[in-house]
């Protein structure tokens, strides 16, 4: 008896500690749809992202709204140049054989696009570093006059002004209002699940599957003379560095000192993840080299020596024919077959 | 026992929920409405920036003015007599636009008291530098934020010159740059003409002159001539941001009952 006394008052607390609770929110607003959550997944003895969804709970329903973003031309001026006209998914989200990408009124972009994939591990975007978090990434092109030229505001307008766009922004976050957080939320959404973690060389690393002899000595090879730089598991130290380009005299692209505005920085470019690599050539940040062989004659014979270049590559890094050999049997381990053919970040069905 | 333990739980909801109803304000409450009102002025407090009207520099240098704004933040009320402070917070940003009368007014609460001194910061916080997608006030759809190299623009200044030499004859100063040394938000803090006590059931409102005159001279000489555009972060843009610092005087008080 005394037990079932309690209870009631029990009740009678929650119900009142239910009803404060409710006090605090505005009154009025009708209830959100429920969202269905998403997980992100940390593939086994990877670091932790350094964006991990705090503020940005991923849901079904903000990942799909950020992927038919993605695959649209709406977030361009012309209707044209949607994200995914750059970043292809049968290029692990690089440009297919493009060094130059195509922008708005046929211009180039200015810098070779990267793949995308792996992006909640970078700590900035961008091959100079200027993009210091991931949500705010998608501006960039957005208003880039050579890439998709428009306006932040008439994006949104646009967007609010659709016929089905009010209703996903609703599913996704609650009501139909739409603003730039909600797109930049969303699209972050999108691009941030995309994982690449399912190359043989992550199916060796699990124990799954074992590499060739010449895979073997290629990733020997790889240890000694290249991993300083393109560290595993992500195949990227994230630092910015002059590996001896030769400035482009029409490009003029003086890579990270447009950030910093530092002359310690010219010509310093972001050091790529070597992740999908036969996936996504041209390479370099001009696109410059057409093949993985050529990128290696680069190292071992080409480093053209200046003020800021790279002590590691200065003295070229000695490659005999062999060790390409090797090397490039090791390199293409790094393709992840299933991440290119994953329906989740192919166009909206 | 265990229901009673259960109870126990109960109780603490209850408590934690009427403490999470509470705002975290000092006494006395902020209930009193206190409006800042920036009025764009060329030279003479009385002098009222007019869009497209040309004026001259400390330099000699004939200018109009297309856009002018700017962020505040950290807005503070003091009484240096007795030591009160009361702090708008952090983290409420305001966009000062010159171009409308409502975008030139910020309005917020305060507790009803007695000062004598206001002090704010010109620009955003370094923290919402790199807070990725941000709304209201810092929606970078309001175009105060560089896209290509992240960071908001912190103050604006645009519009022609015949001296500039730029394509149209303009001149664009878009300052920001968020990190040492090149940190460009800058502290204000301006004294009242004579301290004023804030009525219970009337609203305030305090209106400060921004002077674009200042930003040609005054610490730092930049000219139109040899600096018509400044759109990066750098040393540039701190000077730039240590001469509008000094822009501000505040004017007077109108009451509202």
């Amino acid at each position: 008896m005394v037990t079932f006394r309690w209870t009631i008052l029990l009740a009678a607390v929650l119900f009142t500690a239910g009803f404060l609770v409710n006090a605090c929110k505005k009154s009025g607003a009708p209830a959100a749809p429920p969202t269905t959550p998403l997980t992100f997944t940390v593939p086994d003895g990877w670091p932790q992202p350094l964006y991990n969804f705090e503020g940005n709970p991923i849901t079904k329903e903000g990942f799909e709204l950020g992927k038919k973003l993605f695959y649209d031309g709406i977030l361009s001026k012309d209707g044209n140049f949607p994200c995914a006209s750059c970043h292809q998914q049968f290029a692990a989200f690089a440009t297919f054989d493009h060094p130059l990408s195509h922008g708005f009124d046929n211009q180039f972009t200015l810098r070779n696009a990267p793949g995308l994939f792996n992006m909640v591990w970078l700590p900035a975007m961008h091959w100079d570093g200027g993009i210091n978090h991931i949500e705010v990434q998608p501006l960039a092109p957005i208003t880039a006059p050579n890439e998709m030229a428009e306006d932040i505001a008439n994006v949104v307008k646009k967007l609010q002004q659709h016929p089905e766009y009010p209703n996903h922004f609703k599913a996704a976050f609650g009501d139909a209002t739409v603003t730039s957080e909600r797109m930049l939320k969303a699209l972050t959404q999108f691009v941030g699940m995309m994982v690449s973690a399912n190359s043989k060389y992550d199916k060796v690393k699990r124990g799954e599957l074992s590499f060739t002899a010449d895979e073997q000595k290629g990733y020997e090879i790889f240890q000694a003379k290249c991993a300083s730089c393109h560290t595993e598991p992500l195949f990227t130290d994230n630092s910015y560095r002059n590996t001896g380009l030769p400035l482009d005299p029409v490009l003029k692209d003086y890579g990270r000192m447009r950030i910093t505005g530092n002359s310690a920085d010219s010509l310093k470019f972001k050091v790529p993840s070597l992740r999908n690599l036969y996936l996504t050539f041209p390479y370099g940040h001009d696109g410059r080299f057409y093949a993985v062989r050529d990128v290696l004659d680069h190292y071992s014979h080409g480093v053209q020596d200046g003020p800021t270049v790279d002590p590691l590559v200065k003295n070229k890094i000695p490659l005999s024919d062999a060790d390409k050999f090797y090397l490039q049997y090791f390199l293409r381990t790094l393709t992840d077959s299933t991440f290119i053919a994953d329906k989740r970040f192919g166009p909206p069905q | 026992m265990n229901a009673m333990r259960n109870c126990f739980i109960g109780l603490a909801l209850v408590v934690a929920s009427l403490t999470s109803c509470q705002k975290e304000y000092k006494e006395p409450a902020p209930d009193h409405a206190f409006s800042v009102r920036f009025r764009p002025v060329v030279q003479e407090t009385d002098n009222i920036l007019e869009f497209g009207k040309t004026y001259t520099n400390f330099f000699n240098e004939p200018f109009e003015v297309r856009t002018f704004k700017f962020y505040v933040h950290d807005i503070k009320l003091i009484n240096t007599e007795n030591g009160y402070t009361f702090s708008v917070g952090k983290d409420e940003h305001f966009l000062v636009d010159a171009a409308d009368t409502i975008g030139s007014r910020i309005d917020v609460k305060v507790p009803t008291a007695t000062y004598n001194r206001i002090s704010f910061k010109i620009g955003v916080d370094s923290v919402r530098n790199f807070s990725g997608a941000q709304t209201g006030a810092l929606d970078p759809a309001l175009g105060m934020f560089w896209t290509w190299n992240s960071g908001y623009i912190m103050a604006k200044l645009e519009g022609n010159s015949p001296v500039t030499g730029q394509p149209s004859d303009v001149f664009e100063y878009h300052i920001g740059g968020f990190k040492a040394p090149d940190n460009v938000v800058q502290q204000v803090s301006l004294p009242f003409p004579s301290p004023i006590t804030l009525r219970k059931d009337a609203e305030t409102e305090i209106i400060i002159a921004a002077d674009v005159y200042r930003w040609f001279n005054g610490v730092h000489d930049i000219r139109l001539d040899t600096n018509p555009v400044v759109m990066s972060p750098g040393p540039l843009a701190k000077k730039v941001s240590e001469n509008y610092a000094n822009m501000f005087t505040v004017l007077h008080f109108i009451s509202y009952l």
